[in-house]
């Protein structure tokens, strides 16, 4: 399976968010890093099919994303997110999984299971507006996965998340990672530097570097600084 | 024909092989389904029916008591005014349609496999249905209270509902970034509009106009269904440009 984005590019006003962006993702983890400003979100938003580009293309294995059948393979993690208020935490799980449209008996199951990997047992029938906001986080990261998602895409998915609470969610997409297609935008490079197969440096809309990254090819955060420094 | 005999022709001068591998080629088929099999997935119907459920309860108290304070007013004071409170019955429907983006869940519904619009046209169909259909028996209910016939008491109940709910869509449409307050303001409007009247134009209600009440109806009905078909189309992405 593979993702491709092909010349695309987004304008806001006077403001190029992305241009001409051209990549493919396959398999495994692939981090995309820049600064506040940069353009991930936009870009994120465009590969999850919610934001129309307004040049190029982008397609999964030939199938446009906006279609019904790319939305059913896809989990995404938006940047900020609210929730029903009257909404417990396992209730927005199960909407979740409705709008998804699993069936009952799946959704329940998926449910517990993930309310179980995330940690919120315990907090699972209160009402989300009592939750901290890693809590929120965490809830946010198993409605992402309630699906089975063949692409996961997440707009960073390590906010307000505590480092127990990071580390666990780096094993957990380590692990996922393995057969999908992972795409995590972050500004901290530490959250990357552990799990991600390949990376992306993003700045001011443009794609600064793309390549595989493997733990011994030294510091990751010096590289990265290296690599906005070098554009300047 | 001539189709048909080429191929017949064809067969007779070409001996096709028999298939070979032919269960083992149907086995693996079907291990592929195997494979690539998703999550069974609900229909359609399946999914208007479960966001029934998920439909703000205020929404419905509202709906319920405003038909019950028409039928009260209505046996109180049998005048023109109670049909002045239907277009109250829109602004719950128009409040809801905003729900995704008040509460920030727009993205996650967007990104799914029903989509933000499948969200918003399956609240707006049960809400737009469950009103009106209550609207529908409330005219019957409060029928003897006026001295008009079936009709006209149906006109001039349903005129001013779907002329807050068109105005209300037009506004929405146009401008959606608002969280619903522009709509039912609008709505509200509509009824003062409505209660105003039969103050000022009383001769609005003569039987000789129900022609024009009637002509009213159907355009306002068309107005209404094109500026949806229009809503639909532009519903979700310009939200975040």
């Amino acid at each position: 399976m593979e993702l491709t984005a092909d010349r695309i590019t987004k304008q806001y006003k006077n403001k190029i968010a992305v241009d001409r962006m051209s990549f493919t993702l396959t398999k495994g983890v692939t981090g995309l890093l820049g600064a506040n400003g940069a353009g991930k979100t936009t870009l994120m938003r465009i590969l999850c099919g919610i934001l129309v580009p307004d040049g190029g293309t982008v397609t999964c294995d030939g199938m446009d994303v906006e279609t019904e059948e790319y939305r059913e393979i896809l989990g995404y993690l938006p940047q900020e997110f609210g929730y029903y208020p009257e909404f417990t935490g396992r209730d927005f799980l199960l909407y979740m999984s409705a709008v998804k449209g699993l069936q009952k008996a799946d959704a329940l199951k998926k449910t517990e299971e993930l309310i179980e990997v995330v940690g919120l047992k315990d907090a699972a029938r209160k009402r989300v507006r009592t939750y901290s906001g890693g809590m929120k986080q965490r809830l946010g990261i198993a409605q992402a996965l309630i699906n089975d998602p063949q692409i996961l895409i997440m707009d960073e998915p390590t906010a307000g998340l505590d480092p127990q609470e990071r580390i666990r969610f780096r094993n957990l997409i380590a692990n996922i990672g393995k057969d999908r297609i992972v795409l995590l935008s972050t500004h901290i490079v530490s959250d990357l530097e552990h799990i991600a197969d390949k990376l992306m440096i993003m700045k001011e809309g443009r794609l600064l570097w793309q390549g595989e990254w493997n733990t011994g090819a030294g510091d990751l955060e010096e590289f990265y600084i290296s690599r906005i420094g070098d554009n300047r | 024909m001539n189709e048909e005999r080429l191929i017949l022709q064809i067969r007779d001068l070409c001996d096709s092989p028999q298939p070979e591998n032919k269960s083992k080629f149907f086995q693996y088929l079907k291990e592929q389904e195997m494979m690539n099999r998703r999550h069974p997935v609900i229909s359609h119907g399946e999914f208007l029916a479960g966001q029934l459920f998920y439909i703000g309860k205020w929404i419905w108290m509202l709906a319920g008591c405003l038909l019950l304070f028409i039928v009260w007013i209505s046996y109180r004071h049998p005048g023109n005014y109670p049909f002045a409170l239907t277009p109250l019955l829109a602004a719950g429907i128009l409040l809801e349609t905003r729900r995704s983006f008040r509460w920030k869940m727009a993205e996650f519904e967007h990104a799914a496999r029903f989509s933000l619009r499948s969200v918003i046209l399956a609240r707006l169909f049960l809400l737009g249905t469950v009103n009106t259909t209550g609207l529908l028996i409330v005219i019957l209910i409060v029928r003897p209270c006026f001295s008009y016939s079936l009709l006209r008491v149906f006109l001039y109940m349903m005129v001013p509902y779907l002329t807050a709910s068109w105005l209300g869509s037009v506004y929405e449409r146009m401008h959606r970034a608002d969280q619903g307050l522009g709509s039912t303001m609008i709505c509200i409007l509509s009824s003062a509009f409505f209660a105003a009247v039969p103050a000022f134009f009383s001769w609005l209600f003569e039987e000789r106009l129900t022609v024009f009440w009637t002509a009213a109806l159907v355009l306002i009905t068309c107005s209404l269904a094109g500026n949806l078909r229009k809503w639909t189309r532009n519903m979700e992405e310009p939200v975040w440009n």
